[in-house]
Formats: structure tokens, sequence, C-alpha cells
């Protein structure tokens, strides 16, 4: 088993990111990732820091030193067509040139340009979870762009026919993200992300003429408002716990992805031990990214969880008629006080 | 509580243009977290992080100061910049929950790459 960990960008985190990692004896905290450099492109989520190619060259001696391997995420879901202009063309082939030369391990993108792009340099492509890798088929096409490891759409993640699938369809690695909160099937997924992509692009020498100034971010508070009203959307949600890991394992899926690269550097710590120990005790929304926040509002027992997912193994998905969340809510999470 | 808010307000964006010229502090308030945190929070325009540090210890006197007169006695205070750039947009005084305590502040490292941290009360 391989855990791949959050990074949010500045050296200071990763020093102490890898001394809990060597303190606590979790070995098989195999990688970390951060953002790449906003001034390039942007990425599919918040990202934190403007970090530049000798300071990922630093960090990622760094990592390498203490036996990690270091991937750059750059991962917007929608370029505005730039990357396929011939400036955009120049100035992504050579950053991804110069990330080769800095001696990064892997590069995740989503763009499947981009995967081909990254064929010719002996980086690790991954395909991000925003190329919504959902089916055997499409893991097949990325498969034959290039990719050499696929991070699946999060929807799947309690779809085990179709994770089994993927699996005998497809050589390339697969990589599983373990607690990304997101709603599950959510109408805003791709909207989302097309935003954050030109949010965080607005200091891109292609893209700042596309920067905006929005009034605020309606799918973030919509996200929430549904799930205050409607708490069985949490349980519904697609994250795994840590004790449930080795369901994957069974299915021959052993990377793990922890997400939250935008919060705390302790917060990333806690998630990062409660995986790596396959054990937590207490608000299961304590390990849930995207969003962090409603764990202010909502206790949800991890214990009281247990043995859940051999319903989610086989469940239909058609929850109107099924309602197995609904009933597990009522059990499971309380209103914080 | 009203007219140290106003007041308050007004005297940061005095003093930082006093300190590095044109500042302008468009909004300053006292909120409450759900965490439990409680804390005085200004909004600015014009600062960079270059004169924060400059200008670190005045403005972190200051700011305990203001963080007083509203109630506030701030365990924690820091700048938080626009993602991946140089510009100042709030300054943050917090007296920290117990979760806050360890996890926001509990770190050798600043919480975030955002966050520029002035001064953190010893945790024990």
């Amino acid at each position: 088993m391989r855990f791949i960990v959050p990074h949010p960008g500045h050296f200071a985190a990763l020093k102490e990111i890898i001394e809990a990692k060597e303190t606590k004896g979790l070995g098989e905290v195999k990688e970390v990732y951060m953002a790449g450099s906003p001034e390039v492109m942007g990425s599919g989520r918040a990202t934190l820091h403007s970090v530049r190619i000798a300071d990922i060259k630093e960090q990622t001696d760094y990592a390498h030193q203490h036996d990690l391997k270091m991937n750059i995420v750059v991962n917007p879901s929608c370029l505005g067509g730039y990357h396929l202009t011939l400036q955009g063309y120049k100035l992504f082939t050579s950053y991804f040139e110069e990330l080769n030369k800095a001696g990064v391990d892997g590069v995740t993108v989503a763009e499947p340009y981009f995967v081909e792009l990254l064929r010719d340099l002996p980086m690790e492509t991954v395909v991000s979870c925003i190329a919504h890798v959902d089916s055997p088929q499409r893991a097949e096409f990325f498969e034959a762009l290039g990719a050499d490891t696929i991070a699946l759409d999060t929807n799947i993640n309690r779809n085990f026919p179709v994770l089994e699938a993927i699996t005998k369809a497809v050589r390339c690695d697969l990589k599983i993200l373990v607690n990304e909160g997101c709603l599950y099937k959510c109408p805003f997924r791709h909207a989302h992300f097309n935003l954050f992509s030109h949010i965080t692009a607005n200091r891109s020498t292609l893209m700042k003429s596309q920067s905006t100034n929005i009034f605020s971010d309606y799918y973030f508070d919509k996200c929430i408002s549904i799930r205050v009203r409607d708490p069985a959307q949490i349980i519904r949600s697609p994250w795994i716990r840590p004790e449930d890991l080795k369901e994957y394992e069974a299915l021959g899926i052993d990377s793990f992805k922890i997400t939250g690269r935008a919060n705390a550097v302790n917060w990333i710590i806690n998630c990062m031990e409660a995986y790596a120990r396959r054990s937590f005790t207490g608000n299961l929304l304590d390990l849930i990214d995207c969003p962090s926040e409603l764990r202010y509002t909502f206790h949800v027992d991890n214990e009281l969880l247990d043995g859940s997912i051999k319903q989610w193994k086989t469940c239909k998905k058609i929850c109107d008629e099924c309602r197995y969340c609904d009933g597990l809510t009522g059990k499971v999470l309380r209103v914080s006080k | 509580m009203k007219e140290e808010i106003v007041e308050g307000r007004k005297r940061l964006e005095g003093e930082l243009r006093k300190l590095v010229g044109n500042v302008f502090v468009p909004e300053a308030k006292v909120f409450g977290m759900a965490c439990g945190c409680i804390g005085f929070a200004a909004d600015l325009r014009g600062l960079q992080v270059d004169a924060v540090e400059v200008f670190m210890e005045k403005i972190t006197a200051l700011l305990e100061e203001i963080s007083a007169s509203v109630g506030v006695k701030p365990e924690i205070i820091y700048a938080r910049k626009l993602p991946g750039s140089e510009e100042v947009v709030v300054f943050t005084t917090r007296e920290l929950c117990e979760r806050c305590k360890k996890e926001f502040a509990g770190s050798k490292a600043p919480p975030r790459p955002d966050i520029l941290i002035l001064k953190k009360k010893r945790q024990r």
C-alpha cells in the first residue's frame, strides 16, 4: 500500500510533514504532491502558494533525501483553448521540461492533450480525478494517450463492479482519492472545477485576460447549504474510511491519495496518520476535505460506520429506492452543539 | 463596542499610512467562529508582505492594542496574503478554541502558505 499526501506548497510545511511521517513511522507514505506555478496555468483546486521552479527543485531534492517522491499538480479542467495555441504549446512544453529538470517524479494533469505532451518525458504521467475516469472505456482511452497512472473519478469509489472492471481493462496504475467529501454525482462538479481553473490562472501570462472578479463562490455556498438541509448527502459522499482501505486492496488497488492541499499543515498530518494507521476514532468529518467546515456543524461517529462498506460495495446507486444512507444518517450523524 | 471597532479601523488605517504610505482598510470586524475561536479582523488594500515584515513589531503592537479595545485577547496574530501573491488582504487576531490551538496554531510551519504569522503565543 502506498499513500500520496497533500503538501500546501511552502517548504516549512514539507519539512513538518516529513518529520511527522518519520517520527510516527508511517513508512507507507511514499509521495507528496503540490500545486504547480499559477504563473503558468491554473489548477482544479485552490492554490495558496506561488511556487517557482527553483523552489520545486529544492523541495524535490529534500523529499528525495527522505525517500519520498514529488508530484506536481497542474490539473485545470479548462484552459480556455490557450493550450492549443503555439504560444501555449511553447509555454506548457517548456514548463514540463523544467519540472523534469528539477527532478520531479510525476505530473498530474486533467487535460488529455497534456497527457500526450508528457509521454516523451520520463516523469510519471498521472491523470487527475478531474478527468472523470469513471469507466473501463475512459480508462483505456487515457492509457492509450500515455497515462502511467489514473486517479479515478471519486463518484465510482463505492461502485465495486466498475472499479473491478477498470482494474481488468488497463495495465497502468490506479489511484483512489480517499477523503474527498464532494456531493455524490454533484451537479456543480464540472462548473466548479472550471471556475477554479480560471481563478487560479489569473497570474498566468496567457490567461490573465480571463481573470474574474466573482461576487461569490456560488457552487461552494450551494454545496454546503444542500448538506445542511439534507445531511444524508454527507453520508452518500464517496469518501472511504481508513478502516475500509483493505476492501480496495482486495481489488488490486493499493495507491491511496489523501486530498486537502489547501488545509492547515496539522490537519494534513492528522489525516496522513489516520489513513496510514487504517484506524480513526472520532468525528469522521475531521478527515474529510471539500468541504472541511461541515465538521463544525455535524459529528459523524466513525466507529458507528463499521460494516457499512458491505452495503456500499453492492449498492445499485438508486437512492430513491434504497434509502440505506438516509437510515444510516440517523444512526451515525448528529448536529454538533 | 461599535465605537471601538470604528475607531480601531480608523486608527489601523492611519498608522499604516504613516508607516508605508497609501493603505486602505475598507472593513474591520469582531467575529465568532463555529469552532469557538473569536477575534478581530481588518480587510486591507494596498499593503504588501515586505512592508509587513519590515514593520512587524509596530503592526503587531498596534493590532494587540486595537484587539484589546474590542475585548479580544489574541493568542495568534497573522496576515493573510492573496494566494500566490505578495498582497496582504487581511489582518486577523484570534483567541483560539482548543481544536485550533492544535490544528491551526500547533505547527512550527505557518498553517498554510498564504498565512504570515506576526505573533503566536506559545501553547503549553
